[in-house]
């Protein structure tokens, strides 16, 4: 989930009635409580890109605004963000940015993995604009550093809670596709440095001796009332 | 005990593995720690050496600033930040006094570090290891450490160009320095002088053009064999990669025979400790110093 990013003094005393936000420039009258993403809905907008979980997972629904009086540029998802008065917004649906094919067979987790399929990581100014830009609150800098450190582990760990939503690589001086290198890195430390936890061949080995087999053919058969039922009664950790 | 705030520095953690696990190891021993900053950034030697545009000593001062801020965490510390790589300690050093002596670049280059809450204040000094062992443990301590004498070992001390130039940066002096002379007769060694001393090993040239570097090392490597040193001790990755590697290389192209391992001056220290010899990484020399330490019987 995302952190709401703008609880500002304008919010407290603005959260009932109607607030003014310019959507790609023009102005609109939206009630203070909506999302950006369910204002942008009620100004009649329809969403058929950027937007998908709305829930704050899936990392579609970028969107970068700025406010009256303020030069900085505020980033946000705009499922998980309040309308804010004298908001002015975009969306940025989609943030190209290349993506090299590798085979996770064959690598070793290290500096020079990360640099030979990113070597725009050694740019990295150390500005920190893409830890800023985050809507995950993620230190982004750090774990950029941390891959080309080739601390693969620390790097896997702080990028976890990523939706590669991109903002971070629009940000960057550098240039670098931030989110990519994290799932690399992520990649290389399951592969390689995670340990497998020991119950792990047990379920395997469960699964092939189809220890679960009846119970799938049970679900399987069951109607849909069934089995919205029994997802509403499941066990929760 | 005194906890020093370390900066590891990129290489640290990649290429000279062995030069910071040894270097940690004896900091330990002699009660002076050296404590990895828990997240740290490049020191920007990359960017920040180039021209003067503000926007490249940002990674720089941040690391400062940042190190300021462990300083306050660690106990019974001093407002030092302490690297073992000889790049690293210039670009911070020449940094950390142009900020000082310049309070309206530093201001600029805060406001950027300001919505970070990592402003920094001119108030960290920057300092190689060695300077540490010179200055603030003294050689005398060191000595009383060593439980295993470097005997047969004749060393030839290699300072290259980062640890003696520019003014700003330098940790010894210029023409005569003695740091490393010093740390190697303390440790039961023998000095071997060399006037190539700090002779360029060629620095990034190992990246463009390799026969620059091949001529400078093959000299440097002479030069010390002649006067019959059978160890070269080095304080910076990068000299470390070029001494090691190109000779390797020469003994392939030439046919050459002899080589003589590249020590960092913190694993020579971690023997004559008696450190666990694996420590050293030795496997990741290309002339080993496992066969110069079977040669003297050193076990
Ligand atoms: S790291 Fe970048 S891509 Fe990932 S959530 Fe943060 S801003 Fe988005
Ligand atoms: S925005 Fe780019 S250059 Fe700046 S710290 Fe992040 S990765 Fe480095
Ligand atoms: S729609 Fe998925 S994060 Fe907003």
């Amino acid at each position: 989930m995302s952190k709401a990013k703008t609880e500002s003094k304008n919010t407290k005393k603005e959260t009932t009635g109607n607030v003014k936000i310019y959507i790609m420039g023009s102005a609109y009258e939206v009630p203070a409580t909506l999302t950006i993403m369910k204002a942008m809905e009620y100004a009649g907008y329809k969403f058929t890109r950027g937007s998908g979980c709305r829930a704050g997972f899936c990392g579609a629904c970028s969107t970068v605004y700025r406010k009256e009086g303020d030069f900085r540029i505020y980033t946000a998802l705009a499922c998980q963000t309040m309308v804010e008065d004298g908001m002015v917004l975009t969306q940025l649906p989609f943030v190209p940015a290349d993506k090299p094919t590798y085979d996770i067979n064959n690598l070793t987790p290290s500096a020079n993995t990360i640099l030979r399929f990113y070597p725009e990581v050694a740019r990295c100014l150390s500005c920190n604009a893409c830890s800023k830009v985050c809507p995950q609150d993620i230190q982004v800098m750090d774990y950029i550093q941390f891959s080309l450190q080739g601390q693969i582990d620390k790097a896997a760990e702080e990028s976890f809670d990523c939706v590669s939503c991109g903002l971070c690589a629009i940000r960057c001086p550098a240039e670098i596709p931030q989110y990519h290198v994290a799932e690399l890195a992520r990649r290389l430390y399951g592969k390689y440095l995670m340990i497998a936890p020991s119950y792990l061949d047990e379920r395997i080995k469960e699964i092939i001796d189809g220890k679960y087999e009846d119970g799938f053919k049970e679900l399987m058969a069951l109607s849909k009332e069934k089995l919205e039922e029994r997802y509403k009664n499941r066990d929760k950790e | 005990m005194v906890n020093y705030s370390y900066f590891p520095g990129c290489n640290l953690k990649t290429n000279a593995k062995g030069f910071e696990k040894s270097a940690i190891a004896v900091s330990k021993k002699l009660e002076a720690e050296l404590v990895e900053i828990p997240n740290w950034n490049c020191c920007g030697t990359v960017h920040t050496m180039t021209a003067d545009n503000l926007m490249k000593r940002i990674a720089p001062v941040r690391v400062l600033a940042r190190s300021r801020k462990h300083v306050e965490e660690l106990e019974n510390s001093s407002q030092d930040i302490v690297t073992l790589c000889s790049m690293c300690n210039s670009t911070l050093k020449i940094v950390n006094s142009e900020v000082l002596v310049d309070p309206e670049k530093l201001e600029v280059i805060n406001f950027q570090l300001e919505d970070d809450e990592e402003t920094y204040s001119s108030d960290m000094e920057v300092k190689h290891f060695l300077e540490i062992l010179r200055d603030n443990i003294g050689f005398a301590k060191i000595a009383n450490k060593v439980v295993k004498p470097l005997k047969g070992f004749k060393v030839t001390p290699y300072y290259g160009c980062m640890l003696l130039h520019p003014e700003e940066a330098k940790i010894d002096d210029e023409e005569m320095p003695s740091v490393l002379e010093n740390l190697i007769e303390s440790l039961g060694a023998e000095v071997v002088f060399s006037p190539l001393f700090k002779y360029c090993c060629g620095s990034y040239h190992i990246v463009s053009d390799e026969d620059i570097v091949t001529r400078q090392v093959q000299k440097i490597i002479d030069s010390a064999m002649i006067r019959g040193a059978n160890a070269l001790a080095v304080a910076c990755p990068l000299c470390a990669y070029n001494l090691d590697q190109q000779q390797k290389m020469l003994m392939e192209k030439t046919g050459k025979k002899e080589a003589i391992p590249i020590f960092y001056f913190s694993q020579l220290m971690a023997l004559a400790m008696g450190e666990p010899v694996e420590i050293n990484h030795f496997e990741d020399h290309k002339i080993d110093p496992r066969i110069l330490l079977k040669e003297l019987k050193f076990k």
